[in-house]
């Protein structure tokens, strides 16, 4: 409500008197005579925000780190607390070594492999999407080869550390 | 498939042959691709049933699991009494001695559907047994949800996309896991009914149709029947309608849809006793009314809009209409939350929203290991491929923005957030997971095949055609760009098949590995590879039937609850439905507590046998001492008597010497370990060592005091005891008594033999004597 009294007093000095009375907002009328009969508003500059929705490229931009948080066990970390990294120790020599992935459960991880391999799925996903800016028209040709190739590399590496990482994680697997 | 005849008889007629047999059969191209489809349907129909058949293949035709025993239970009731005694049915063989109603606490649309498919089997005459129907209804209904993934994709991109996630859907272990043969539980059903609800959502929103509208409101009450996760279609369809209304795509297809499909799927839910009022007075379903009203004040807005012609007036109005509408509606939410009319959020619920709320408050809800947060194995496991496709699916949901492929886009998010929560619910984002990946291999194989087509049609005309997209293969590139692209084109589409293969394969070995034990028959490999079989629970379970009195009561952990039911036939105290967090708090204090305690408590539940499981002779490690901290915090949750560092030392569980002496004597511990110490589990270890848990236990010399052994199974899975009668305190008490009245009536004797006798002392002489007659058999029994 306030922004409407403030408008009214910077619209043309002509234009005052027909609006003041043609307005149907009950709450302007009442605000018209209780503070503001007395009250004299300051001039300010003030503008309200021009709200737009985002571009659609952006929303997705901000879904795809979306969905690499939530897919590298973001609520597992937070619930669970496991450390950043495991460690053993080595029986023989004593010394602490690092453990990266957490052996014997499927459904347990330690945090940064959870990210690495939320990194992989992220990285896969994009090289499909470069693919396709890759068949877009309206581009020059080394930057669509430089797209294509990019994209079919980083699937590829994607789909081999992916299959590199289960096959650590869960040691019998396909076989 | 309609032969060309006018075309292909004078075909046959002149040229006789294979090739003119060839020739009739030839079809249009239309025709062509709707036989392809077809075949490529049936086939994948085929196929979603039989993957999901290996346990029955590999052991027999049983129901898995614990919650599927109780859902088989009430089918064998349903299928014998009639669906009035059904729905109208108290239940006094579980949770003794409170019972349960178990018409009004259970969503029928399972165990309805089970029935009404055997009774038209039965109608056709073919004699099948109700557990055949019960084993398969999961898979029969996983190749019905292919069927409606198809029409989905074809709803939401074309029909190609629609193909490929049939196919995702038909093989995802995802869905697999809780929808294989054996597996008779709400969810085999209930995700056909969820996709089918957003499917005709999704049509009555496209097309505007109140027929479709209709549709979908009828397939929300089937789901509302079905499945307790209803509450997910009533939270994300308000939502949806929210982001197109954001997004300014108000139209009155959309009206139309959301207020058939609101009002009445709300009226049809609630003719489910289980839900009831729930959509008027629980606040998850607060939102979907708060969408209701917002439209009728689009509507009403849109209608101003049209008939008054002046648009500053019109800004003014609207700008009143909202404030007035959105304080109506915090004034009403606020007095209805405040006065108690509207409920909050579950427990359930609401541990999704807050996910560290439940480990916290709830225990129970904790302790269930099908509701921990997922790590990202657990995704990589039931999605493989699908995890770097479906990136790439929203990319492309992005790229054509509509109202369809924004309903997908929020069910994939919503969905893939919720799975991330808990690991069981990774089934629910299984369906938007498959369509939205399918929508990517769609398109991508789309630009490729078109690539390769249209570089086909061009290389036969000049070369010098440079004109749109130019792949260069990674092999590095010649002079002529057109042929590397094709042959670049062709080798991207053959690494895209062989993706989809490895996904082929990686789906069914999870389903032959991990998804296809019925979890009440154990497996495991013997010494020379062989495969060995543990039947311990039936064994005990047929045990109890057999063998106890029908009014005996048995007393377990509330996990075996349902099996005990449905297969001992004997009356429980807590089973899975954990309705009662006192009874189960009471069952757990028991079991932590002192022999001489827990006597008292099982005394005032009138239990007569004690059934627990102990996996220390085979090294199956899901058994009851592993689960015994669970008992401890839901115990100490209620009576905070039972308190967890009591049970630990330095923080630690142990069952060794080293472990806390409470936890040596307590019940659960003795019961397991009773005669234990005498055995030798393994070679060159010392007898009592535990296999589960990889120790020697600390207390080897057990005695049972107030209960007896009943049964052990043959590899010491399954222990049963029998609770002893309280006899012999009563039997010292009576001959106490009777000692003592002896003596005083032989003291009374002699003292009378001074007295002169005369009638009275006859008559009392008499009266002694006759009471020491009537005590003297039972005081002659003791000596």
């Amino acid at each position: 409500m306030p922004p409407k009294s403030e408008t009214q007093p910077s619209s043309a000095a002509t234009v005052r008197p027909d609006h003041v009375y043609d307005s149907i907002d009950p709450i302007f009328h009442l605000l018209r005579i209780l503070p503001f009969s007395f009250l004299r508003p300051p001039r300010l500059r003030l503008k309200l925000p021009n709200l737009t929705l985002p571009s659609a490229m952006t929303v997705y931009s901000l879904i795809l780190l979306t969905y690499f948080m939530v897919v590298s066990g973001i609520v597992y970390d937070v619930i669970v607390e496991p450390p950043g990294i495991g460690s053993t120790q080595d029986r023989f020599t004593g010394s602490v070594r690092p453990v990266v992935f957490l052996p014997g459960r499927v459904n347990g991880q330690y945090i940064i492999e959870g990210l690495s391999s939320g990194f992989m799925f992220v990285l896969g996903g994009f090289g499909i999407v470069l693919l396709d800016l890759a068949l877009d028209k309206n581009r020059a040709k080394s930057v669509k080869v430089s797209f294509a190739s990019a994209g079919v590399a980083s699937i590829v590496i994607s789909y081999v550390m992916s299959m590199l990482f289960i096959r650590i994680k869960i040691p019998g697997y396909l076989g | 498939m309609v032969a060309k005849m006018d075309k292909s008889a004078t075909d046959l007629l002149t040229s006789p042959g294979v090739s003119s047999l060839f020739k009739s059969l030839k079809l249009k191209t239309k025709q062509q691709e709707l036989l392809i489809r077809v075949t490529i349907l049936f086939l994948v129909y085929v196929l979603a049933f039989i993957t999901r058949l290996f346990s029955v293949l590999r052991y027999e035709s049983m129901i898995h699991e614990f919650d599927p025993y109780f859902n088989y239970r009430v089918t064998q009731f349903l299928t014998e009494k009639g669906f009035y005694e059904f729905w109208n049915w108290f239940d006094s063989e579980s949770w003794y001695p409170l019972g349960r109603i178990i018409g009004g606490t259970l969503y029928p649309g399972l165990m309805v559907t089970a029935a009404l498919i055997y009774w038209t089997i039965r109608f056709l005459r073919f004699s099948v047994h109700i557990r055949e129907v019960c084993v398969l209804t999961a898979p029969f209904f996983a190749s019905n949800t292919t069927l409606v993934a198809y029409f989905f994709g074809k709803e939401l991109w074309d029909t190609g996309a629609g193909l490929v996630a049939a196919v995702l859907i038909a093989i995802c272990p995802g869905y697999i896991s809780r929808s294989v043969a054996g597996s008779y539980d709400n969810e085999g059903v209930a995700i056909f009914a969820l996709l089918l609800t957003f499917y005709l959502f999704v049509k009555a929103v496209n097309t505007g149709s109140l027929a479709w509208a209709l549709a979908s409101a009828f397939g929300y009450f089937y789901m509302v029947s079905a499945w307790g996760g209803y509450v997910f279609i009533i939270n994300l369809i308000p939502l949806y309608v929210m982001v197109l209304l954001i997004t300014g795509r108000y139209s009155m297809r959309l009206y139309v849809a959301y207020n058939c499909t609101y009002i009445l799927g709300m009226l049809l839910a609630m003719q489910i006793r289980f839900v009831g009022f729930q959509h008027v007075q629980s606040g998850e379903h607060m939102a979907a009314m708060g969408v209701f009203f917002l439209m009728q004040v689009f509507y009403f807005l849109d209608w101003v809009k049209h008939s008054l012609n002046d648009p500053k007036l019109f800004h003014t109005f609207l700008r009143i209409t909202v404030t007035c509408a959105v304080g109506l509606g915090a004034i009403a939410l606020g007095v209805g939350t405040a006065s108690g009319y509207i409920s909050p959020w579950t427990g359930r619920f609401y541990s999704l929203l807050d996910p560290t709320y439940a480990k916290d408050h709830i225990p129970i809800i904790a302790s269930v290991s099908e509701h921990q947060p997922t790590a990202w194995s657990s995704f990589m496991f039931d999605f493989h491929i699908l995890l770097l496709l479906f990136p790439a699916g929203l990319y492309f949901c992005f790229k054509r923005l509509s109202d369809a492929t924004i309903f997908i886009v929020m069910y994939g998010l919503t969905s893939m957030y919720f799975a991330g929560v808990m690991v069981r619910l990774i089934l629910v984002a299984t369906p938007a997971v498959c369509l939205i990946s399918a929508i990517a291999v769609s398109a991508t194989i789309k630009n490729l095949t078109q690539l390769v087509r249209a570089k086909g049609k061009a290389s036969h005309s000049a070369s010098g055609k440079g004109t749109t997209s130019s792949k260069a293969s990674s092999k590095g590139s010649l002079d002529q760009s057109l042929p590397f692209q094709r042959n670049g084109a062709i080798a991207l589409l053959l690494g895209a098949f062989y993706l989809l293969s490895r996904y082929a394969i990686h789906c069914t070995w999870v389903t032959s590995e991990a998804y296809s034990s019925p979890s009440i028959v154990l497996a495991a490999r013997g010494a020379h590879g062989n495969r060995v079989i543990f039947d311990d629970y039936r064994e005990a379970y047929f045990w109890l039937r057999q063998n106890t009195p029908p009014d005996a009561k048995v007393m377990s952990w509330w996990d075996y609850g349902y099996q005990i039911t449905a297969m001992g036939n004997r009356t429980v105290i807590v089973d899975n439905n954990t309705w009662n967090n006192t009874h189960i708090a009471t069952v757990g204090r028991a079991m932590s507590s002192y022999e001489d305690e827990a006597y008292e408590i099982m005394r005032s539940l009138d239990v007569d046998y004690v059934l627990v499981v102990f996996g220390g002779v085979t090294g199956y490690s899901s058994d009851d001492i592993n689960k015994f901290l669970w008992m401890v915090r839901i115990g100490g949750g209620v009576f905070p008597v039972i308190k967890e560092p009591d049970y630990l030392v330095n923080g630690e569980y142990r069952v060794d010497k080293g472990a806390a002496p409470k936890m040596l004597n307590c019940l659960m511990y003795k019961l397991s370990y009773y005669r234990f110490g005498e055995l030798t589990t393994e070679y060159g270890k010392p007898p009592g060592y535990d296999r589960a848990r990889g120790v020697e236990i600390g207390n080897k010399d057990i005695k049972l005091e107030y209960l007896e052994e009943a049964f052990t199974t043959s590899n010491w899975i399954v222990r049963i005891y029998k609770v002893k009668p309280p006899n012999n305190r009563s039997l010292k008490c009576v001959g106490i008594a009777l000692l003592i009245s002896s003596i005083a009536v032989t003291m009374s004797y002699e003292a009378a033999k001074l007295i002169p006798t005369t009638s009275s002392e006859l008559w009392l002489c008499f009266h002694l004597g006759k009471a020491r007659s009537v005590a003297s058999p039972g005081f002659e029994k003791l000596i």
